[in-house]
């Protein structure tokens, strides 16, 4: 299967690499063919620009800015996200990419100024990601990148396609047990993609 | 009250200027002390790179990233959000300000043993997002409101106990028309007036 790894951390010796490092790893040894999209590594700007907002629109011009970006995302069949929960949110750095390249005519379609999810090409999606806080506490405050994974993207992609969120909560009062088997799930699953 | 108003749109002729305008102007008329911060405006860096995050568990003040702004969350009692809702949550832009001013130390502390964070912004008594969504109403519900919920659950819970919280949604965005957003607007102003 062609899969596009998609990692935001910063840190070199992170936990949160170590677990994009897995991925890969596990994936390249099941023999799928990867696309690694590390957005600190290729330096991405995130911050969507005043041109490309007038332009959000205008199907013809709109990819233009991050062309090669929607060239990978729908070249790939299944989508792998690898970061960490930063304030109950992505990273900047993967934020601002799901602004600026799951466009209008990429991932959705606008009808009668409704949204219209397209991104078909995904017939899978996993999540692997640390919170800081505990489970209960990202409960407590709606716990938004699981919703936006488990609802949004998932009515973005192919209807029906499986999907798993993987997440490690409570990191800082994380555990050489706890981590190891965090990491033998994400293993298992990987080995089974 | 002194109203920190965090702005966040790319395009200054945007419907979002005339709500920060229309914010500010009504805050003031209130006899209240506005600080305008426009992250676009300023070129903000919403990126947290490995340094910083590296030292981000245990930032002391003498290290944060961006003195200026954190002696001006410092000084706030109240904090106005006026941004565009893109994919369900924060522009890219606003959600780096969060990662990187709201740092420990100024904004919470990490117990040594167990028990949860501790909250440290506790002299801002109002918290208020002011928004446009392309999404209708109840779909936005649906999906959890990420960028609601971030703010006014996550970032609240490192304010004041009894911080009080304000929402103003203009929903399906792509739809409105100069009726919808002159009500949207007049509604913001009616509802600041009387803060």
């Amino acid at each position: 299967m062609r899969i596009l790894v998609l990692h935001a951390h910063p840190v070199e010796t992170s936990f949160n690499r170590a677990l994009f490092r897995l991925v890969v790893d596990r994936l390249e040894k099941a023999g799928h063919q990867l696309d690694i999209l590390d957005l600190y590594a290729e330096d991405f700007d995130p911050r969507l620009t005043r041109a490309e907002r007038l332009s959000y629109h205008d199907l013809s011009i709109n990819r233009v800015p991050v062309d090669p970006y929607v060239g990978r995302l729908l070249a790939a069949e299944a989508l792998v996200l690898v970061h960490p929960v930063w304030n109950f949110g992505f990273p900047a750095i993967l934020k601002g990419f799901f602004d600026r390249v799951f466009l209008p005519g990429v991932s959705f379609g606008m009808v009668d100024g409704q949204v219209r999810p397209i991104l078909h090409n995904i017939g899978k999606l996993v999540v692997v990601t640390t919170y800081g806080g505990s489970r209960f506490r990202a409960m407590l405050m709606g716990d938004p990148p699981r919703k936006i994974a488990k609802r949004v993207l998932r009515a973005t992609i192919r209807p029906g396609a499986p999907m798993r969120y993987l997440a490690l909560y409570d990191m800082n009062r994380s555990t050489d047990a706890s981590r190891t088997a965090f990491l033998k799930k994400v293993t298992n699953v990987m080995d089974a993609f | 009250m002194r109203v920190l108003v965090v702005y966040c749109h790319p395009v200054p002729e945007s419907f979002a200027a005339g709500l920060r305008d229309a914010a500010v102007d009504e805050l003031l008329k209130a006899g209240h002390e506005v600080d305008l911060v426009d992250l676009y405006a300023e070129g903000f860096d919403p990126v947290m790179g490995a340094d910083e995050r590296r030292r981000y568990n245990t930032m002391v003040m003498a290290d944060h990233p961006f003195p200026g702004h954190a002696e001006r969350l410092q000084a706030a009692q109240g904090i106005l959000f006026v941004y565009p809702t893109w994919w369900y949550g924060l522009p890219a832009m606003l959600k780096g300000w969060l990662d990187r001013v709201w740092t420990p130390e100024l904004t919470f502390k990490i117990p040594d043993g167990p028990g949860p964070i501790v909250p440290l912004m506790t002299h801002v008594r109002l918290l208020g997002v002011i928004t446009t969504c392309g999404a209708p109403r109840w779909w936005s519900y649906v999906v959890g409101h990420p960028g609601k919920r971030t703010i006014l659950r996550g970032m609240r819970a490192l304010c004041a106990r009894r911080c009080r919280t304000l929402f103003m949604a203009h929903y399906m965005m792509d739809k409105s028309t100069d009726a919808s957003r002159a009500r949207f607007l007049a509604s913001v102003r009616a509802r600041l007036a009387r803060l």
